[in-house]
Formats: C-alpha cells, structure tokens, sequence
C-alpha cells in the first residue's frame, strides 16, 4: 500500500515538472517572437532572451519547486513528525528553498560585476610576462613599471571586495537561516484548530513574513550598515581604477576619455550657471536700479556746471553723451582694472576737449 | 494540543495541481499583453526646459480653486504614479474635486546632466516651474504639493521663496532623515558617496531599482509574483499588475551631482532639521515656512518611514500645521482604492478652507 503510494506521488511529480517546463519552454517561444528585433535586442540589453526571462521566472519557478517538494516531504501525512517534514521541505534544496528571493539580484549582480572584474585581470595577467607570480605584492620595476602597479593595486581592490561582498553574503544567508527559525516559532504558536496553518500557501506566506521580520533586523545593524558601506566602496574603487585604465588606454588611441568628457560637462554647467545669473530678473533689476543712479548723478552733476558750460554746449553735449554711455557700459559689465584706467583716461580726453 | 497544520496529502495534490493548472492555463495571456497605458489624462505642456516639462492637466470642466497647485515629484521614479490608471489617479481625484493642476516631470537625465547640483534643481527648475504656473494662472503664489523626495525640495524651496508659495502640501515627505527605523539610511551612512559618485557618474536607475527591491527581498522579489499567478484569468487585474510593474522599474538615472548633495547632506549628515542646509548660498530653515502645512505619510511606509515625515511638525515654523496619517505603504497611498476615497477629497478640503 505504501509502495503503490509512493509510486503514485513520483507519477505525480513527474507529471508535474513536465507540464512545468512545457509551459516555460512555451513561453520561451512567444517570448522569442515578441520581439521585432529578437536576439539582438536582447543581446544589447545584456542577456540573451532565456536568460532574461529565466530570471524574471525565477520566483514562480522557486514556488513551483518547493509546492513539488512539499508533496513529498511527508508533511500532512499522519504519523510524520511536523517538525521534521518542514525541516526537510526547506531545507530540500541546499537549505535555502528561496534563496534567490533573498539574494537573487544582488547575486547576480555581484557575481557578472566579480566575473567581469576576474575576466579583465586575467586578461591583464596574459599580456604581461610574469604574471602567474604572485603579482600582487611583486616588486614593480622595468619600463612596465607603472602598469604593474596599477594592476598590483586592482588586483588588491578586487581581492577586497571580495572579501566583503562575502562578508556581505553571510549575513544574507544568516537571514535566510532566522527566517526559518522564526517560522517554527511562528508554527509553535499555532497550537488550536481555529489557527492551523490549511494550505502550503498559507505556510509560504507565513515564512515570508518570518524571513522578512528577520532580514529587517539584521539589514538595520550596525554589522550590516558596515559591510554594505564597504562593499559599495570596495566596489567603487575597483571601477575607480578600472576607470583610470581606461583613460590611459583611450588616451594611447587618441579617444576622448570619461575624465575629460565629464570635466567638459561640469565646465559646461558652471558657464551656465554664470549666464543665468547674468540674465536673471534680479540682475536686470540690479542693473536697472544702477543706470538710473547715474542718470540722476549725471542730471545733477550737469545742473552744477550748467552756468560755466553754457558757450561750448553742444560738442560738450556729444562728448558728456559718449562719456554716459561708457559709463553706463562699465556699469553693465564689470571691466578689468586695465579697462577702467582707459575709460578714464577716455573721460579726461573729453573733459579737454570741452575745454 | 494540536499540530499547526491541517493538511493531508490530498490537499496538498489537489494545491499542486490547482496552482500547476493556473500557471498552465494564464501564462499564454501574460505573452500577449500589450504594455499597459497610465491613465494619460489630458494635458498641455506649459514649460519645458532641458529634461524636464511642466503639464497643465486638464479636468472635464474648469477649476473652482482660485489658487493653482503645482505637483513636484522625486527625482526618481516618474510622477505618473499620481496618474497611474483612470480609476486610481490622485491627479483626476483632484481635478473632479476642483483643483488646477500642474505636474513637474523632471525627465530622464543623461551625460549632460552629470553636474547638475540642488541648487539648479531647486532654485533654478523648480523656481522657474513656479514662475510659469504663476503666470499662466496670474497670482502671485501658488499651491506646491511634494512627494517623497520632492516634498523635501519643495521644504526647501518655500523656505527660501515664501512669496511665491502660498499653502504647502508635502506627502510621504523624509524630514528627519535618521529615524531608527529607517533602512535607506542606515545603508547609506558608511558608503563614501564622493567616491561613488566620481565612480559611476550619473546613478543608473537600474541600481536603484536593486537597492528598493532589497528594502524587502522576499516580499518584491518572489511573494509577488506568486501572487501574479492567481490574476493569470483576469485581465483586468493583470492589465493593472503589469501597469504598476511598468512604473516601478520605468524610472530615470539620477544626475550624480545632486545625488551626491543629497545623500551627504540629507542622509548622513541630517542637516534638513539641524536647520545647517544651504542651497544655493541660501540657509534653508524649516522655521521660515509660515505657510499653511499639510503634511500626510504612510504608516507602512518602508521607504520614508512614518517618523521620518512626523519630525515636520516639530521644526516648521507656521503656526497652521496640519498632519494626516493614511493606512498603506508608500504606493498605496496613490494607488489604492482607500487612498482614492480619503486623500483627494482630504487635500482639497484642506486646500479649499485656505485659498
């Protein structure tokens, strides 16, 4: 009888993943005809489109696995010790049944971002003799010597982040393993049939809410806030000296680099910045409020001398005229001291001239 | 005593095969869905400058509210989260209401973005956004409504330009930026923003986007779509799902510099309530704003949790302060059929008894 069961729940898991990978293969297929520019598009957003979608698939595929596994974990079954069942329903695929739901893109991520940094230095260590030495704490000499200090320093900045991205990973994996503890908590509280937990998902749901009450608490420590600061910054300085690589290549190709394109834009803003300051309400207000200060000084400089100036009014008129607008030019435009000590000596000019 | 569950092997088959047959059966309409439309409620452009536009929406007749009101959105994510679907849009809400609405879409910055700083958001967009909508409307101070990060620009901005500013409304708004349960800064605190910055130039939105996702991990990344497999058959609901999944990850890269200003002086340093901001050469002291306050958050909010928006009250200066505490999250305070029923008509009480 036992047999004929077991056979029966194999019949039904093979059954199941079948129809499992029909609909994904299914949906691969409409996913590969969604698009006008198929693979290439995909290939140009970084992934080919069953990689793209199988990450997208991946929850969905996580729940289907552990609801297969639950089928046979004994759980439900009378006799089975529950604590038991559950302990082998989670712990049935290496101890982490959704732990890409914790990590899963920061995996990822961390992963291509340790791929591609473990790619470019074992790139660097072909092209240069010597490499399979312990190249990190070598002795730099030859006329290869500041390259090789550049990569000993990469090298260095990659092996630290490493380091901490690790560190990181454990206490990921440390809410992983809480989140489970707080789930059999969570069950043991349940101790009369108005409460029992009646369906698997009933059951998944109640271990997220423990595996997200116990990565809140670990994400809020100081522990945490030190190795994902450090993290972030180990990762930044890798980029920071992949970056200044970069640059000298580009520069040996006569390529503009990231450096200089990102000194020309912050040129850029602050030339910006100066016109509107110089076009603002406020300075045209300013600049207002100063021509009719002259006008009035000028008006009543003009009223002392009237009586003296009356026989050579009209040149004295033309030069006063050309003398005002320069006035007033100095008054828009702030000129240097070279400037102002010509406009005055322009000014004396005129001065002789009406007399 | 009695054992958590109540299950027996064939309820837990017949779930199988329930959720197998779902999946089975939905995910051929998942591949033919269009991409799902926001609520796209006309509207006219009024200003555009760079990136960014400034939309006059339109309702189905004209405003009664004499005094218009300007929405200013985070730099990240868009801002049609307030005009998501027709039947969940803040901005419709408002308009039935009365309300003149104006939207600020800040756009998507790029390269040439890099250098833009606080002070050319704040002082320079957002003001000349406010200029625009004073004009067109010809008052002399507008009605500004901010969301989340934009509620903390328009603090900014009204303390620095109270005549132009005639009611504040700040939603879901960080004030004290180190409140003990806030996860974003606590993360934030040992990362060395300058380095990062000069690393990764603008931030991609796409990194983002991973450190929002892993707020909650379990829940975003993995419960969710669990979820999407019961709404499979319905395509309403499906519609709605894959809209929202739309406007989380459709969000724009942040210009580096002004991501720089505000994670040091925001973030680490919480200098917004010690009153030590300056933008622009201009102090920003919460203490000026004598402006009428409404002030409403989520008390689920994750991302800005609850105390961090409640510390406004303490460090405003007007004495007509007014604070609204809605039950849901960051998103469901636009999005949800309770928000639709209690914060549009609550906003426009509030404004209607203060133009």
């Amino acid at each position: 009888m036992a047999e004929q069961a077991s056979d029966l729940l194999k019949e039904y898991q093979a059954m199941a993943q079948q129809s499992w990978d029909a609909w994904t293969r299914y949906l691969q297929q409409q996913a590969g005809t969604a698009t006008p520019f198929g693979t290439a598009a995909h290939a140009a957003s970084g992934g080919s489109g069953d990689d793209l979608l199988a990450r997208s698939m991946a929850a969905i595929k996580g729940y289907g696995e552990w609801l297969q596994g639950a089928v046979g974990s004994g759980l439900g079954q009378s006799g089975a010790d529950w604590q038991q069942s559950l302990q082998h329903l989670f712990g049935s695929l290496g101890g982490q049944p959704f732990a890409h739901a914790f990590a899963s893109i920061d995996s990822e991520a961390a992963r291509s971002f340790g791929q591609m940094w473990q790619s470019w230095l074992q790139a660097s260590q072909g092209a240069m003799p010597g490499a399979r030495f312990d190249m990190e704490h070598m002795a730099a000499f030859g006329y290869t010597r500041e390259r090789q200090l550049q990569q000993q320093a990469l090298a260095a900045a990659m092996q630290e982040y490493l380091e901490w991205s690790g560190r990181y990973q454990a206490l990921i994996q440390r809410a992983n393993t809480e989140g489970f503890e707080r789930l059999q908590a969570k069950l043991a509280e349940l101790t009369d049939t108005t409460r029992q937990v009646e369906s698997l998902k009933a059951l998944y749901d109640l271990w997220v809410d423990g595996a997200e009450e116990a990565y809140a608490q670990i994400a809020l420590s100081e522990e945490f806030r030190h190795a994902y600061g450090e993290m972030v910054n180990a990762q930044s300085r890798v980029r920071e000296l992949q970056r200044q690589q970069l640059d000298v290549f580009c520069r040996e190709l006569g390529m503009p680099t990231r450096s200089e394109v990102s000194a020309l834009g912050k040129r850029l803003q602050e030339l910006r910045r100066e016109v509107r300051v110089g076009a603002s309400p406020e300075a045209a207000d300013e600049v207002a409020a100063l021509r009719a200060e002259v006008a009035t000084l000028k008006r009543e400089l003009a009223g002392r001398d009237a009586p003296a100036k009356l026989p050579a009014k009209k040149p004295a008129t033309r030069s006063a005229k050309r003398s005002m607008e320069e006035d007033e030019a100095v008054v828009r435009r702030p000129k240097p001291a070279a400037a102002v000590a010509a406009r005055k000596s322009v000014v004396r000019g005129a001065t002789r001239t009406r007399k | 005593m009695f054992p958590p569950f109540r299950l027996d092997p064939a309820t837990l088959l017949g779930e199988v095969s329930a959720f197998q047959r779902k999946l089975s059966a939905g995910f051929p309409n998942l591949a033919h869905q269009p991409e799902p439309e926001y609520a796209n409620t006309p509207r006219e452009a009024v200003y555009r400058e760079d990136k960014l536009t400034l939309w006059h929406m339109k309702g189905q007749g004209k405003p009664t509210a004499k005094t218009p009101t300007l929405i200013v959105y985070a730099l990240v994510n868009t801002v049609w989260m307030t005009d998501l679907q027709e039947d969940r849009s803040l901005v419709r809400n408002l308009l039935e209401q009365g309300e003149d609405i104006y939207l600020l879409d800040w756009g998507y910055p790029d390269g040439a973005d890099r250098w833009l700083t606080l002070d050319d958001y704040i002082n320079g967009y957002l003001d000349r956004c406010v200029d625009a909508v004073r004009k067109a409307a010809g008052v002399e101070a507008i009605n500004l409504l901010g969301i989340c990060q934009g509620g903390t620009f328009s603090l900014c901005y009204a303390a620095t330009h109270a005549s132009k500013v005639k009611n504040l409304v700040t939603m879901v708004t960080p004030v004290d930026f180190q409140t003990p349960d806030n996860m974003l800064s606590s993360w934030s605190r040992e990362v060395d923003v300058d380095r990062f910055v000069d690393t990764v130039g603008n931030i991609p939105a796409e990194l983002l986007n991973w450190v929002y996702l892993t707020l909650k991990p379990v829940r975003l990344n993995q419960q969710k779509y669990v979820g999407l497999v019961d709404i499979l058959d319905n395509p309403k609901e499906l519609q709605n799902f894959l809209r929202m999944e739309r406007w989380i990850f459709d969000s724009p890269d942040q210009a580096g510099e002004a991501f720089r200003e505000f994670i040091k002086e925001f973030y680490q340093q919480n200098k917004l309530i010690k009153g030590e901001i300056v933008i622009g050469g201009k102090p920003v002291d919460l203490g000026m704003i004598t402006q009428p306050v409404l002030n409403i958050f989520a008390e689920q909010d994750h991302l800005v949790p609850p105390d961090a928006s409640r510390a406004l009250g303490r460090h405003v200066g007007t004495t007509d302060y007014t604070q609204l505490a809605f039950k849901g999250g960051h998103i469901g305070i636009y999005v949800s059929s309770r928000a639709q029923r209690e914060v549009p008509p609550a906003i426009h009480q509030w404004l209607s008894t203060r133009n």
